[in-house]
């Protein structure tokens, strides 16, 4: 009898323990491109011969992957149908010449299409100049930062002198942007509502970012002053999250301390009964 | 008797306990449901009406972040939040279109903040607006 409601209990707590398994796995966050397997793009691509799926492979590894941003989203066509998923009446586009790039990629990215074409890349387009594909690659696109500015890759077309002056006059101005992005993502993982400091954060640095293409160093040095009164305003706003924190640690504390004099209180009260 | 004193006072102090215990609950639901003083500033914005004529915008800052004014061919006042609904960037004006586009990712709106194209989830915020004595106030 003891047995068996001992093994009971151990039957509920398994039972709880499943039901809390399944709940963690449902509660977890879905991929961003969770459609993956209904993209036939990826499907063919990913079997195929080694040129046709380094694409696949670069891709997986890509900011765009990241953000659910799939094959059809640049080179467009019919992503859930086999036969029309190169068709060009479903908009299928497929590679762009070497000129069409920056037109291609600035259908999504608009700011900074306007400032690189305006700049001395923009205007050697077609003359042998760099396009975006140059600095941030094809399908394995990562997360802009100021390492793609580096010796190897500007003297291939020209002397890096230039575009390392332009790099150290952002550095620090990149730094506060990367400082202020780990508060904010240290603040996520706690659960604080930091939607509003992220979007903030994430404008501020596309307006940085987008700079570096008019690739004028005058420029970038006038309008750092303020994209930095930007981040500093995104750092008060961690600041008061701090204060808060800090203030709840306190009345945390206080209201241990209260329950643990209540409990002395009450057990003095219950001797007095005795 | 003795023991009645000691009870007196430790349910004295036991009161003052679950006194301060249910204010430390209530204030912060007190402190959620009344506006913080000093949070007027910058919540509203007024321009001469005769600055804005049809066709055109007027963006400024609104409560510690960017808006837009637009005067509709027609006359009609629109005010709505600038910042895209998308990831925070702040809309541009392409007058040439009559719509604004962000140019993070660009999405577009119309001049009543609703997306034409691109990955916008939503409409850009309106925003109360109202003319007096050819003065427009936004807020």
């Amino acid at each position: 009898m003891n047995y068996f409601s001992l093994s009971k209990k151990n039957g509920m707590f398994v039972w709880t323990l499943c039901i809390l398994a399944a709940l963690t796995v449902l509660a977890r966050p879905v991929p961003a491109l969770s459609a993956e397997n209904e993209i036939v793009c990826l499907q063919c691509h990913a079997n195929l011969p080694e040129q046709y799926s380094r694409p696949v492979a670069l891709w997986r590894a890509s900011i765009h992957a990241e953000n659910g941003i799939a094959c059809n989203n640049c080179h467009g066509g019919d992503p859930k149908d086999m036969a029309d998923a190169m068709n060009p009446a479903r908009g299928f586009l497929g590679v762009p010449r070497q000129t069409e790039i920056p037109a291609f990629c600035g259908r999504c990215h608009v700011g900074v299409l306007k400032d690189y074409l305006a700049s001395a890349h923009g205007r050697a387009l077609g003359k042998r100049g760099p396009t975006c594909v140059t600095c941030h690659g094809n399908h394995r696109v990562v997360k802009a930062s100021l390492d793609l500015i580096n010796e190897k890759s500007c003297s291939s077309c020209h002397s890096y002198e230039r575009a390392g002056a332009i790099k150290a006059a952002m550095q620090a101005t990149e730094a506060m942007l990367l400082a202020t992005d780990m508060r904010i993502a240290a603040y996520k993982q706690i659960g604080a509502d930091t939607d509003r400091l992220e979007k903030g954060l994430f404008a501020t640095r596309n307006r940085f970012h987008t700079l570096f293409h008019n690739v004028d160093l005058t420029r970038i040095k006038g309008e750092t002053a303020a994209i930095r009164a930007e981040i500093q305003k995104i750092d008060q706003a961690l600041a008061r999250l701090d204060q808060v924190g800090a203030q709840r640690r306190k009345a945390g504390a206080a209201a241990v301390g209260a329950s643990l004099l209540a409990a002395l209180l009450f057990h003095l009260l219950r001797k007095t009964y005795r | 008797m003795e023991d009645e004193a000691r009870r007196r006072f430790l349910g004295v102090c036991l009161g003052g306990l679950g006194a301060a215990a249910a204010g430390g609950v209530l204030w912060p639901v007190y402190r959620y449901l009344t506006p913080r003083s000093g949070d007027e500033a910058g919540r509203t914005f007024s321009m001469a009406e005769q600055d804005l004529p049809e066709g055109a915008v007027k963006f400024f800052d609104f409560a510690g972040s960017a808006a837009v004014l637009v005067r509709k061919k027609g006359g009609e006042l629109v005010a709505l939040s600038a910042v895209c609904s998308h990831l925070g960037c702040i809309v541009q004006w392409d007058k040439a279109r009559m719509s604004f586009v962000c140019p993070c990712h660009g999405g577009q709106f119309s001049t009543d903040g609703v997306v034409l194209a691109g990955p916008p989830p939503r409409a850009l915020a309106k925003l109360p607006v109202s003319v007096a004595k050819g003065v427009i106030t936004v807020g």
